[in-house]
């Protein structure tokens, strides 16, 4: 079993870096990539050598190709950098055609400046990305020459509240594990997944700090700072990271002893991860709570007067579009004094949850209400349920010693799946109600050629998809008996 | 037959289904007497009704079925007015049990053994669990199953066919029923299990002296192990003696062909016999005897008049035309004359085939 599990992981791990591999090399290839300024609003004012610059060092950026100016080559390859530069025919043909040699492409700003780029090919791209994807944070990690005398190790220190923690010197985190009030409760900055930042939307911020970090206004806190000041602050001390010298103010210096000052902002809003989270999980619950004791007690009814209203809800819940139910539900939620937009009252208010997640929780009944009902019956035709009849067993012991859980089994397997699904959030429910959730996460960030957001959303779906079918599947092994995981000739 | 040792008294009954807007008649006014400790081995083709007469006594027809007419008298109680399922409970696995065909599907795959079989304990002899536990494992090793205690949490799925059935028996005799009714026990098992499962009910029934209502295909079986046979064919007992009497001096023109179909007599190089044609249908009324179209010693009035069931002997019955006295003497095929002592011949104790 521990040997099938751990492949089972192996195989899970595989699979989730093919899908990234495959979506990655997709983005990069099949995409035209002029088409990525097209919702960028800096360089509609730009014009001539800086539009091209700025396309070139973009793309540079984002890892579609190696843009270099002449400057730069003669600075890296040029045996006499100042004849180069100055524009010596001799050592400027050279070092051209050196990188002409290399697979650069050579081309000539309006100025009559050169600058090359070297476009990679799709292994390239991946190697890339994959280069950088994982960091792992050292104490020989930061580089700041203005900080010669800057302390390399690991040392076990104390955050503001006083909680121990392992902490670094010459890390680019301070707190490398540490503890606090939210799950997991003990948190890590030692291994780091680097998605990119995210471009064109939301410009500048790490990809993962958009879907996980919180949203809204700051959220100041009184907090005491390594200087002893007490200060009202949004900053979150266990983020901090390492700044230049250069880089740091006043501002820094009156709360940080060191310069580990760039810490991340705390917000009055739930991430959006968490917001679909929340919406999901709490409907997923209520839809189990309602669906599967409405299946097993229409199972139990068939063909009676409790099973057809049943099966005419399925009918009605399937055939009506879910936009026009949520229209309708909607509209019948403001007579009762519901807000019809979630911004209305926000997060505080319970008032804005009750909508969505009604609406969330009934149109998934219908399904699971169908499939247990068809679970239970298809049980109950079985050889096991006529004997337990002949044993003398009343129908009510029948359904509930021996036909449940048999029939739970398909369902069960199911819930880690609808879990996840969950955290993709709900992409028509969000916009109608203008939740700041996932749910519209990925379509926008396909339209807005946001790449690295691509990258990242189908990096966390795949990986959540997957180790939920495999938790599905070990649950099914708690239930039932008869499913033991383990590798052939094991 | 002495009357105070019949312990379930069929009369008269008759059971119809409904079948999309059409009524099949199943079982035909049958009449039938079971004796206490006695097997009675009740044989026919598929479709005959064998399966449906035996579900009438436990309430288990299926939901389009309904006894229409007759009684079936069980301890002073008329089983056929039975209606709720409250009352059925009282009959099932307590005093009427039933052992079916399949003992890979019987029971519930993801319960233990264990819980299936004390499970009924607690229900009707209201014991303890640790209590029924105690006589789930006795059970257990009354049928044969060897490091009980063990295997006692164990699933089905751990267990093979035949030590499932036998656990489908230990159920099935876990509130010492006054009938145990097989339907078809030995069919879905190899012949060296079936031969096991046969001797483990028959010498169950000597100890515990219940009654045994076997259905089978298998003639076999019946020459060894049953006491009685009734021969059912489309929906009437259309012979009824005992096992001597029926496989001795069949009198039945359908037992004969029943009878001749054996495999085991067939000689190499020749074709089996077969009763040619198909049984009549049971969604129109049959008139005379309904044996009539397939048989080569049908006269006129078999195509008329219902036979009525004829006195053999006190224990020999028989529903055919051909024992009035005004019908012509015919002598049963050759194939099946001394057809007992060959049919033990060619299987040993326990119903075991040796080739």
């Amino acid at each position: 079993m521990k040997k099938y599990i751990f492949s089972r992981i192996i195989k899970a791990i595989i699979a989730l870096f093919v899908v990234l591999s495959i979506v990655i090399v997709m983005l990069f290839t099949l995409i035209p990539r002029e088409n990525i300024f097209k919702n960028d609003t800096s360089i509609s004012r730009m014009k001539g050598d800086e539009k091209t610059s700025y396309m070139y060092n973009k793309w540079d950026e984002l890892g579609y190709l190696d843009f270099i100016t002449y400057n730069e080559m003669c600075y890296a390859s040029s045996d006499d950098v100042n004849a180069c530069i100055s524009g010596d025919e001799e050592a400027s043909t050279k070092v051209l055609q050196q990188y002409e040699n290399d697979g650069y492409t050579i081309a000539q700003f309006n100025d009559g400046s050169y600058y090359g780029y070297y476009e990679y090919n799709p292994l390239e791209i991946l190697g890339n990305f994959y280069s950088h994807f994982i960091q792992i944070d050292h104490p020989n990690k930061i580089e700041d020459p203005d900080n010669p005398d800057l302390e390399r190790k690991y040392y076990i220190g104390s955050d503001q509240n006083g909680v121990p923690a392992v902490m670094c010197s010459g890390c680019e985190y301070k707190y490398q594990i540490y503890f606090d009030g939210s799950f997991p409760f003990i948190h890590q900055n030692i291994i780091s997944l680097d998605f990119g930042t995210s471009y064109p939307t939301k410009l500048g911020i790490d990809t993962m700090n958009v879907i996980a970090g919180g949203q809204g206004n700051a959220k100041m806190e009184e907090q005491t700072f390594p200087t002893g000041s007490t200060q009202n602050s949004p900053l979150i001390q266990h983020s901090c990271r390492y700044k230049t010298t250069s880089t740091l103010d006043r501002m820094d210096t009156t709360k940080f002893t060191d310069n580990y000052a760039n810490c991340d902002t705390q917000y009055d809003s739930p991430s959006m991860i968490s917001t679909s989270l929340t919406f999901g999980l709490i409907s997923l619950f209520i839809a189990y709570l309602i669906a599967i004791p409405a299946g097993i007690y229409m199972a139990r009814k068939k063909g009676k007067l409790a099973d057809k209203i049943g099966i005419v809800y399925i009918n009605f819940l399937s055939a009506v579009p879910s936009l026009a139910f949520i229209f309708f539900v909607k509209q019948i939620g403001q007579g009762f004094g519901l807000p019809d937009k979630f911004p209305h009252f926000g997060f505080g208010d319970i008032r804005s949850y009750i909508l969505p997640i009604i609406i969330l929780a009934l149109l998934s009944t219908s399904s699971l209400m169908m499939w247990t009902r068809r679970y239970m019956i298809d049980q109950s035709n079985s050889d096991y349920v006529k004997f337990a009849r002949a044993k003398g067993l009343s129908e009510g012991e029948i359904f509930n010693r021996h036909i449940l859980k048999n029939a739970i089994i398909p369902i069960v397997n199911q819930i880690p799946v609808s879990i996840v699904m969950t955290i993709s959030g709900s992409v028509i429910t969000e916009t109608v109600f203008a939740i700041p959730g996932m749910g519209k996460m990925l379509p926008d960030s396909i339209n807005m050629l946001n790449n690295n957001m691509v990258i990242t959303l189908t990096f966390i779906f795949t990986g959540l998809s997957v180790f939920a079918v495999l938790v599905g599947d070990l649950l099914m092994t708690v239930i039932d008996p008869r499913i033991k995981l383990t590798e052939k000739g094991e | 037959m002495s009357e105070n040792n019949i312990i379930l008294s069929v009369k008269d009954l008759e059971v119809k289904f409904k079948v999309r807007d059409r009524v099949l008649t199943a079982i035909r006014n049958i009449s039938l007497d079971f004796e206490q400790g006695k097997t009675v081995a009740i044989v026919g083709e598929s479709g005959s009704g064998k399966s449906v007469f035996t579900k009438t006594f436990t309430g288990m027809l299926d939901i389009n079925g309904e006894v229409t007419n007759g009684s079936i008298m069980f301890e002073g109680q008329d089983l056929a007015k039975i209606k709720k399922d409250k009352e059925w409970e009282k009959i099932r696995g307590a005093k009427i049990a039933t052992v079916f065909q399949d003992p890979m599907t019987s029971l519930n795959p993801v319960r233990t053994i264990g819980y299936q079989i004390s499970e009924v304990i607690i229900k009707h002899q209201k014991k303890s669990k640790s209590e029924a536990k105690k006589l789930a494992i006795e059970l257990m090793e009354k049928v044969g199953i060897h490091d009980a205690a063990n295997r006692y949490d164990e699933y089905p799925f751990q267990y093979s066919g035949g030590m499932r059935q036998r656990i489908v028996i230990a159920i099935a005799l876990a509130c010492h029923p006054k009938i145990l009714i097989c339907d078809e026990p030995t069919t879905a098992l190899d012949v060296t299990i079936q031969a096991q499962i046969i001797n483990l009910i028959k010498d169950l029934s000597k100890e515990y002296g219940f009654t045994t209502i076997y259905i089978t295909h298998d003639l076999g079986v019946v020459a060894n192990v049953a006491d009685m046979v009734a021969v059912m064919y489309a929906g009437q007992i259309i012979e009824y003696g005992t096992v001597e009497e029926v496989f001795y001096d069949p009198r039945h023109p359908y037992t004969w062909g029943l009878l001749a179909s054996l495999p085991q007599l067939g000689v190499k190089g020749s074709e089996l016999y077969s009763i040619h044609g198909t049984p009549p249908s049971l969604f129109e009324k049959i008139y005379g005897d309904a044996f009539a179209l397939r048989s080569e010693y049908a006269m006129q009035i078999d195509f008329e008049e219902e036979p009525p069931l004829f006195y053999v002997s006190d224990t020999h019955f028989a529903k055919t035309w051909l024992l009035d006295e005004r019908a012509p003497k015919v002598e049963p095929p050759k194939i099946i004359q001394n057809l007992h002592e060959r049919l033990l011949a060619t299987t040993d104790k326990g119903g075991r085939y040796h080739g």
